[in-house]
């Protein structure tokens, strides 16, 4: 083992502590430490991947205490493979964004990177922590570097988006130290295997209650339908590569957290329902907003939520299988909506109001940046040769297997609307005239690796499931297997 | 008719809610076998440190205390990166009036005695009640006194930069020295002296010195940007 989880918070911590003084000798270190941090983060997590997968799941303490009284961190197959799909997507938004404001002002543009780089580590954080008070704090970076990129550009706009998010957010933080109030008063304990463990001595009362403050509270950064408000003017009006960070990396981290706490603390058959209810609820109306808007990134934002709706039915079946495809959609989600993300800015880059009109005619200005857009959304539809296509077949068998044919039909009919409104724009794209005299802008070189990278992986994955079907099939396998979480956890001996 | 409605839905909601949390009991013994006396006994007898909430929260539960500097951090550098355009030059700050002669001559009185005694909390944090961010504010209305008595009084950016990230850094590298040789980040490395002792307690206390000069720095430099808002 070359190093261990904890290097995955103290790293870009001292990294984050450190760059304004470099910054102060050498200015593009504020740009090149970010990276090196990210890439590192990601070498590690292959790293233990690789260890995991031979000896099995890495639990770490913190201070030398053992888990009920000290924190604890779990690198298991199921937190190691989201820990690697998001520090990946994390190093390839840098990329992106590597030289972004790089002639204007040199202070922004430190603080885009701190802000980034520490909005990866809380995300990191909270996939990897086995305790929930440490849960929250880590949910705390997060949304407090969220906010402070969403009101980056300093418009009224923008403004707007992150007093929105500020709001919600606050609020839900204060629901999830309720529930985590209510969950210490009756156990006596933060640690996330041992409440598991002792989940039953619970009151059935307090025990719903906790869960529905927790699931109020989560439901914020995972963008469950009454709770999403925020979500839509946050994509909007953030930097670009943001909008990919927060589809492919926050959504992700808040996505688990729910999950760890109804399959491991919660585990009663009725949150699963509550699970298929509300995905099918964001799922319906997400897609059915989608189509009806007539701004790319709105556009775009509200199908993430969508394909976020999808992933909690994916959960709520309940079975190993339904596991398998929502983590299937998971990865495929972060990697496609990054690509439409990040190549969707250049289309309709310099326009005023970014509406779906002015991407008319790109094919023939931005040949390449068009045609990874395209392969995006055939992706994210679901079309055969591309990788959503494999997700959308895992999430399909598994509802056929636990014989939820109503949940069938209605998956495919929204699928319906969502390829309405890609190959709408696609359309546009290649069969329409440009007429507006507006310059189009030429990504750099750095953005159009990152692009590219993201499309190759699209289309491999589309041909060749199986490279990532194993990891996927041991880290369902270690979500529902409860016991051997509660057991690693409390049995380590340091 | 809408209000009605809302009104009495969440009356029903506030009735329920307040009926489970009556019965939480608060103060009633519900767990024998919680974390809450084996926080007790060990921060008596292993790390002998008489203020059992430092011990927690700096040992124990230090992993938190680290994360709850970095969201301190990040408010501060985000509102720095959004309110940068928006900053005066040093020495022209609107203040509406100018502060009376005894204002003056007091602020210029009770600064030191601020400043020493932040100090002296974030010291003696695992002795007496308080610690790193209690100290740490005081140091920081300490500025807020000068800043808003005094027309031209400045604090170097850099300066407070240093402090804040000299501190931050001492904070993970004591960390790292416990994973580097005991093999757990934060781990004491240090003897843990006698109890009641001002070196007692190992890494705590410069830990919590590390804490109260990062908070006071962020703090000072959140009050001085937005003072240095123009209109």
């Amino acid at each position: 083992m070359v190093g261990s989880p904890v290097l995955f918070v103290a790293i870009p911590l001292l990294a984050a502590f450190i760059i304004p003084l470099t910054g102060m000798i050498w200015k593009n270190s504020v740009r090149i430490i970010p990276g090196l941090v990210l890439a590192f983060m990601f070498a590690l997590s292959i790293s233990l991947m690789g260890y995991v997968s031979e000896h099995g799941t890495i639990v770490e303490v913190i201070a030398g205490w053992k888990p009920p009284i000290g924190i604890n961190l779990v690198f298991s197959p199921f937190t190691g493979f989201l820990t690697m799909l998001m520090t990946f997507l994390g190093f390839m938004v840098w990329l992106y964004s590597y030289k972004f404001k790089r002639n204007v002002d040199f202070e922004p543009s430190m603080k885009y990177f701190i802000l980034l780089m520490l909005l990866v580590t809380g995300s990191v954080g909270i996939v990897l922590t086995g305790d929930i008070f440490n849960m929250f704090v880590f949910i705390e970076i997060v949304s407090i570097s969220g906010y402070g990129l969403t009101s980056f550009y300093t418009r009224r706009d923008s403004a707007e988006a992150a007093f929105k998010f500020l709001f919600m957010g606050a609020i839900a933080s204060t629901f999830l130290l309720i529930a985590i109030m209510i969950i210490y008063s009756q156990l006596g304990t933060l640690n996330i295997a041992d409440i598991a463990e002792k989940m039953p001595l619970m009151d059935n009362k307090l025990k719903v209650l906790s869960l529905v403050f927790f699931i109020l509270a989560i439901g914020v950064e995972a963008e469950i339908f009454p709770l999403n408000g925020w979500a839509p003017d946050v994509y909007t009006q953030a930097p670009g590569p943001i909008g990919a960070a927060f589809a492919g990396i926050v959504v992700k981290a808040a996505i688990y957290a729910s999950v760890r706490l109804v399959y491991t603390m919660y585990d009663f058959g009725g949150a699963f329902d509550l699970f298929i209810i509300i995905g099918l609820i964001t799922f319906i109306v997400a897609e059915t907003t989608a189509l009806r808007q007539d701004r790319l990134k709105r556009m775009l934002a509200y199908s993430s939520i969508g394909q976020m709706g999808l992933v909690m039915i994916a959960f709520g079946i309940g079975t190993k299988e339904g596991v398998y495809a929502a983590l299937f959609l998971m990865f495929n989600h972060a990697i496609i909506k990054s690509l439409l993300f990040f190549s969707g800015s250049y289309l309709v880059f310099n326009k005023k109001n970014k509406y779906i009109k002015h991407v008319n005619g790109m094919g023939k200005y931005l040949p390449i940046t068009s045609v990874l857009f395209t392969i995006g959304s055939f992706a994210i539809i679901g079309l055969p040769p591309f990788s959503g296509f494999w997700s959308k077949l895992a999430v399909l068998t598994a509802a056929a297997d636990s014989k939820m044919v109503i949940l069938i039909a209605v998956i495919l009919i929204i699928s319906i609307l969502e390829a309405v409104y890609y190959l709408r724009v696609v359309n546009r794209i290649y069969f329409f005239d440009k007429k507006e005299k507006t310059e189009t802008q030429k990504p750099s070189i750095n953005a159009l690796i990152a692009m590219i990278c993201l499309g190759i992986i699209v289309l491999v994955i589309g041909f060749y499931p199986d490279l990532i079907s194993g990891y996927l099939d041991r880290a369902a396998t270690d979500l529902m297997d409860k016991g051997n979480y509660i057991k690693e956890v409390l049995t380590i001996n340091k | 008719m809408k209000i009605a409605i809302i009104l009495i839905s969440l009356g029903i909601l506030g009735f329920y809610l307040m009926d489970i949390f009556f019965g939480i009991g608060f103060g009633v013994q519900h767990f024998s076998n919680g974390v809450k006396d084996l926080y007790l006994s060990n921060s008596k007898d292993i790390l002998k440190v008489s203020n059992v909430v430092t011990s927690i929260v700096v040992n124990f539960r230090g992993f938190d205390t680290l994360g709850e500097v970095t969201v301190l951090f990040l408010a501060s550098t985000a509102l720095g990166g959004i309110l940068y355009k928006k900053r005066h030059h040093v020495g022209e700050r609107s203040v509406l009036f100018p502060a009376s002669r005894i204002v003056m001559s007091g602020a210029k009185l009770l600064f030191p005695s601020i400043v020493l005694l932040g100090a002296y909390v974030f010291i003696h944090g695992h002795l007496s009640p308080g610690g790193g961010f209690q100290g740490g504010t005081i140091i920081a209305t300490g500025f807020l006194l000068m800043l808003l008595t005094y027309r031209n009084y400045s604090v170097s950016h850099n300066r407070l930069v240093y402090f804040e990230s000299l501190a931050g850094i001492l904070f993970i590298s004591i960390g790292l020295v416990g994973y580097f040789s005991k093999g757990s980040f934060l781990e004491n490395v240090l003897p843990v002296g006698n109890m009641n002792d001002l070196f007692s307690g190992g890494v705590i206390g410069i830990i919590y010195i590390a804490v109260g000069f990062k908070v006071a720095a962020e703090l000072t430099g959140i009050i001085y940007t937005v003072l240095h808002e123009k209109d």
